[in-house]
């Protein structure tokens, strides 16, 4: 049966940040450079092939965009300047807009207006919840940082944040199931067995920690930059969750400030470095920035520098109402990240990627399975 | 016959000869020849050392016949002719024998290989004796020169002689000037106007004096040789008479061009039955009207363009038309530049981007968003009419290499690239000059890499695609080469007659007239009066079918005897 | 010590001498056997050469020329292609082989295909064995 091609795709992609796709004329540079492409995962040519055929439903089927960790390799090799390492990048986009089911992350990538608006309009429903909730159901007064009488008490905010995670975790949960049925589930040629899934579950938890595969790339500075980010925010939401008590105590409670001190400086400093990097353009993947990455660094070194306001003005400076303000402009940075990038955008990445390497590990062993011939051609690597 | 000094030169060619051939035991074996005044070997024959050698012995020992055994004489005839010219013999007086390519390379048993490089050597000498000095004739040279063919390569070549003050006479079959590429609109890679280079040669041909068009003629018949040819031009005019015209020329630039490929020989391909597939040609027809539209008169939103039609594969014509890939490019750009939300495929096999600034136009049209897709040559795309669900004409079905998927393409109009082939007519002028066609039909020239505008008959000059598919510049070029090799000949005044050539004994010629018909260049000419034929010897090519032919034994082969070759056979055999 | 044929070779300069030196060039061996004379053409050789080159010591001759259509001089390989069969026929009833005698195409490209024809006509004219009516001839040859 052949397969329609459609050249509109291109069109679409490119308010996904892809450019110049058409340009490539397949000289296969980029996918000998990648030190990731490796049957059955052709990176980034088989990509850039069906996108410049528009093989839509081909596309939105392959994992190949979440294998790649935009090393930019393959766009310094490539002759033509056709940005294999954007374009992977902008198939992470168009495919996360895909795998959401409402459609809101498909308007929030074309337009980033949408999302700068979603944003401010989550931020200003927070803003109104909190004050509410400050105000008139918790009954605390703006000079009470922490413990009885305060402003924002741990116990609402405890029920709010489980509230907000559980339905994140729903959306999520969601799509990912819907990532699984596209690569996978309806794919009638591939014959994964039940033991397969079970016995490689580990995988999911292995990866969403340790990001190992960005730690294969040759350059290892941008995977230590991501994982001091990743596990900065992490620790800095198992502290939220499990210990805001301890934080809103009077007493430093060291063992628990440490990692706070410590999850802070990752946060900010790791944000500070890759807005400097994009505005330098000095990297290969920080040559292009969509609006969404900015408001992605911009929200959390919000989150950051609040948290730090908070803490100074709560446990040094002793201005509880100061801290107060900084509490609520934190929330307003931190409830629209999560509850817009999560679902619709960026952050999204935090699930699709651990599944990516979870369902490659599926699909590489039932191919070796019935088709040992192609999973075992291993690309000749010459010596660096 | 006066006393034979025969000086023999053998060459080591570094190891290529002496690897596998004792030179020394052959030089002794021929010292001893009766004749033999000097016999020496060297390491390099050819080079100037060894040449000045050869000029050297020639002089201090009065050498009045030179052997060299060396490579081939296609290799280096002329060289050690030269040579002997230096030291004063007469160059014909020099004979190779080929130890080298028929000797050394070919047998690995050193001693069978020194055998034979001593029986042709001794072949050589035994030859050689009955060499005569000869000399060259000269002939005048007509500075007219005849030019068939009136598009850009008849036209360029045209204006070149006519610049330099020579007479030109320029025919052309049709009624109009400019060829096949004045049914084009603009040129690739840089997309000027045809029409404005046309008429820039154009109207320099009709102003110029010296340039005597004639239209609607033909080239009737073709005698004579170079510099002395008698060209008879049929012309037909609008009430259609004919008249008839003879021309004193001393040279020919043939200029014909060619023909497109009739596209409906490719049935899967539908030109003929679909109406919105078209040929390239039939596309600058569009182009030139300024609308690019589907026959129902709609702006395309889908085109695709397909490569290599009848080009490039063993049922219809090996070779690749070399412009089709470059045109294909120029037409995806006319056709986004018309209409910025058409969507152009470029369905291609390889894309030859062979030329200066081609790369560049390569990419540029990929960043204007043409689609490239790539097939098999052997593998052809099928088109079909599309359903009535379908947004577009038609679909183009193909199994893509890049992909390796089969992919249907939509498409509202698909044009053909048609590849080029030789004119139909192209055997009639072939024979009518005298120059010989390959396989395809294309004009052969004298030698492929180092002679392309010439012939292997003299005086006749190819230009353009009737020699082979090329685009623009290369029949500039040609055209221009030709008319430059042909002021070279004007500018020398005489023409040179190689003195190698049949010569008749009129005391042995029984005027059975048998040579007369024999003779490929009618060379031979027979006198009413004194009833015997006789060679003009300035159109012989010394083939020697008539020396073969005489039942007399009345015509002599110069330099290739009846003594000379007996002498050869025995030398060969001893 | 196994009978050595001798073969003389008449070539024509434009196609089959052309073709001899391209398999020299590409180092394509064959047997030492042959002696090979450069004719412009193959119309250039006459019935009396092949029967001087038997007469003189030859055990076989093989003519070369152009394909059919490609002759440098436009017609001449197809004088010798006409001459040939006559020849042939007359070289019959002096009782000489059919092997002995031998018209072949060989086009300037065909470099391997001489090699190969070297080849075989030498084994053939080795097994047929010395030409043995070389007297013969000579009585029966016009001098000149």
């Amino acid at each position: 049966m052949a397969i329609r091609v459609n050249p509109k795709l291109i069109d679409e992609l490119e308010t996904y940040g892809a450019a110049d796709v058409q340009n490539c004329y397949h000289c296969g540079n980029c996918s000998a450079t990648c030190p990731f492409s490796k049957e059955p995962f052709v990176i980034p040519r088989r990509s850039m092939r069906n996108l410049q055929m528009g093989l839509e439903e081909k596309l939105k089927g392959t994992f190949e965009p979440w294998l790649c960790y935009y090393c930019g390799e393959c766009s310094q090799q490539c002759p033509r300047g056709a940005e294999p390492g954007e374009t992977m990048m902008s198939l992470r986009r168009w495919l996360t807009s895909r795998y959401d089911l409402t459609g809101i992350s498909r308007l929030f990538y074309r337009s980033w207006k949408a999302e700068l608006a979603a944003l401010i309009l989550v931020s200003l429903v927070t803003m109104v919840a909190f004050l509410v909730m400050g105000f008139s159901l918790g009954h605390g007064s703006l000079g009470v940082y922490a413990g009885a009488g305060a402003l924002f008490p741990d116990h609402l905010v405890h029920i709010l944040d489980l509230a907000l995670a559980g339905l994140l975790a729903a959306v999520l949960l969601t799509n990912s199931i819907r990532m699984w049925w596209l690569t996978t589930g309806r794919n009638r040629n591939l014959h994964i067995s039940l033991w397969s899934y079970v016995k490689n579950v580990f995988l999911l938890p292995y990866h969403f920690l340790s990001q190992a595969r960005y730690s294969q790339c040759e350059k290892k500075l941008p995977w230590l930059t991501h994982l001091a980010i990743f596990l900065s925010w992490v620790t800095m939401e198992v502290l939220v969750i499990l210990l805001l008590e301890r934080f809103h105590s009077p007493e430093t409670v060291w063992a628990a400030h440490v990692f706070g001190y410590l999850a802070t400086i990752g946060l900010l400093g790791g944000t500070i470095y890759a807005m400097v990097g994009r505005v330098r353009k000095r990297e290969t993947h920080y040559k292009h920035t969509h609006p969404t990455d900015w408001m992605f660094l911009i929200l959390i070194a919000g989150a950051a520098f609040t948290g730090i306001v908070q803490h100074a003005s709560y446990r040094w400076l002793g201005l509880d109402s100061v801290a107060n303000i900084a509490y609520l402009i934190h929330m307003m940075f931190v409830v629209p990240l999560l509850a817009v990038q999560i679902p619709f955008s960026k952050l999204s990445h935090l699930a699709y990627r651990p599944l990516a390497m979870y369902l490659a590990t599926l699909h590489t062993d039932a191919l070796a399975a019935q088709e040992p011939a192609v999973a075992q051609t291993e690309p000749v690597r010459l010596a660096a | 016959m006066e006393e034979l000094k025969i000086g023999v030169f053998i060459c080591n060619c570094g190891s290529n000869i002496a690897h596998h051939v004792d030179v020394d035991a052959v030089r002794e074996a021929v010292e001893a020849k009766p004749g033999v005044a000097i016999a020496r070997s060297y390491k390099y024959m050819c080079s100037n050392p060894g040449q000045d050698m050869i000029a050297r012995d020639i002089r201090e020992h009065q050498l009045n016949r030179v052997v060299v055994a060396a490579c081939s004489p296609r290799m280096h005839e002329k060289t050690f002719r030269n040579a002997c010219r230096n030291g004063g013999l007469n160059p014909y007086l020099c004979e190779m024998a080929n130890i080298r390519e028929q000797c050394s390379w070919v047998h690995s048993d050193q001693l069978a290989a020194t055998e034979k490089a001593k029986a042709l050597t001794n072949a050589a000498i035994n030859r050689v004796r009955y060499h005569e000095p000869l000399e060259s004739l000269t002939a005048e040279m007509c500075p007219a020169t005849l030019v068939i063919g009136g598009g850009i390569a008849g036209l360029t070549a045209a204006l070149e002689l006519a610049d330099a003050a020579h007479q030109v006479y320029l025919v052309e079959r049709t009624a109009t000037l400019g060829g096949n590429l004045a049914r084009v609109d603009l040129t690739a890679p840089h997309l000027d106007s045809a029409r404005d280079l046309l008429t820039e040669r154009i109207t320099r041909v009709r102003a110029n004096s010296r340039i005597t068009l004639m239209l609607n003629s033909e080239l009737q018949s073709l005698a004579g040789y170079v510099g002395n040819y008698a060209a008879i031009i049929r012309t037909k005019n609008g009430s259609g008479e004919v008249q008839e015209r003879k021309v004193d020329v001393g040279n020919v630039v043939v200029a014909t061009g060619y023909q497109e490929f009739d596209a409906g020989r490719i049935t899967h391909y539908g030109h003929g039955k679909l109406p919105n597939v078209v040929t390239s040609f039939e596309f600058e027809q569009m182009l030139r009207k300024g609308r690019i539209e589907t026959r129902h008169g709609k702006l395309p939103q889908y085109a695709a363009i397909i490569h290599c039609v009848g080009s490039r594969n063993k049922e219809f014509h090996p070779y690749c038309s070399r412009v089709c890939c470059m045109t294909a490019l120029k037409y995806a750009h006319e056709l986004k530049s018309a209409n910025p939300a058409c969507y152009v495929s470029d369905i291609y096999v390889d894309m030859h981007a062979f030329g200066k600034g081609h790369e560049d136009f390569y990419k540029t049209t990929s960043e204007v968003k043409t689609l490239f897709l790539m097939f098999e040559k052997n593998e052809r795309p099928v088109v079909r009419k599309a359903g009535p669900n379908d947004d577009c004409e038609m679909l183009i079905e193909v199994n893509e290499t890049l992909s390796r998927e089969r992919i249907e393409i939509p498409a509202d109009l698909i044009i053909l690239m048609v590849g080029m082939e030789a004119r139909a007519d192209s055997g009639e002028v072939a024979r009518l000059v005298n120059i010989s066609q390959d396989k395809e039909g294309w004009f052969m020239e004298s030698h492929p890499k180092l002679d392309p505008v010439a012939t292997t008959t003299d005086g006749i000059y190819i230009a353009g695609t009737c020699a082979a598919p090329k685009d623009i510049p290369d029949t500039v070029a040609q055209a221009r080469a030709a008319a430059a090799r042909i002021l070279g000949k004007i500018a020398k005044g005489k023409i040179e007659i190689d003195g190698v050539f049949a010569e008749v004994n009129e005391d042995r010629c029984s005027g059975c007239r048998m040579c007369n018909e024999l003779c490929p260049y009618s060379a031979i000419e027979f006198n009413d009066e004194t009833r015997r034929s006789h060679v003009i010897p300035a159109a012989c090519k010394a083939c020697g079918a008539c020396v073969a032919a005489c039942p007399s034994g009345a015509i002599k082969g110069r330099h290739f005897t009846v003594e000379q070759l007996h002498a050869q056979i025995d030398g060969v055999l001893a | 010590m196994s009978f050595e044929p001798k073969i003389v070779g008449f070539l024509c300069n434009w196609c089959s001498y052309t073709g001899a030196d391209l398999a020299g060039t590409s180092r394509i061996q064959y047997p030492p056997n042959i002696r090979v004379i450069r004719v412009m053409c193959s119309a250039r050789i006459e019935p009396d050469f092949v029967l001087r080159a038997l007469a003189s010591g030859a055990d076989g001759v093989l003519i070369c020329g152009c394909h059919p259509g490609d002759c440098h001089y436009s017609e001449g390989n197809y004088k010798a292609m006409r001459r040939y069969p006559l020849l042939k026929r007359m070289l019959k009833d002096y009782g000489v082989d059919n092997d002995r005698v031998r018209l072949e195409w060989v086009s300037a490209s065909e470099g391997q295909r001489f090699a190969d024809i070297v080849t075989d006509m030498t084994e053939r004219v080795r097994a047929l064995g010395p030409l043995r009516i070389k007297t013969d001839l000579q009585t029966d040859m016009v001098e000149r």
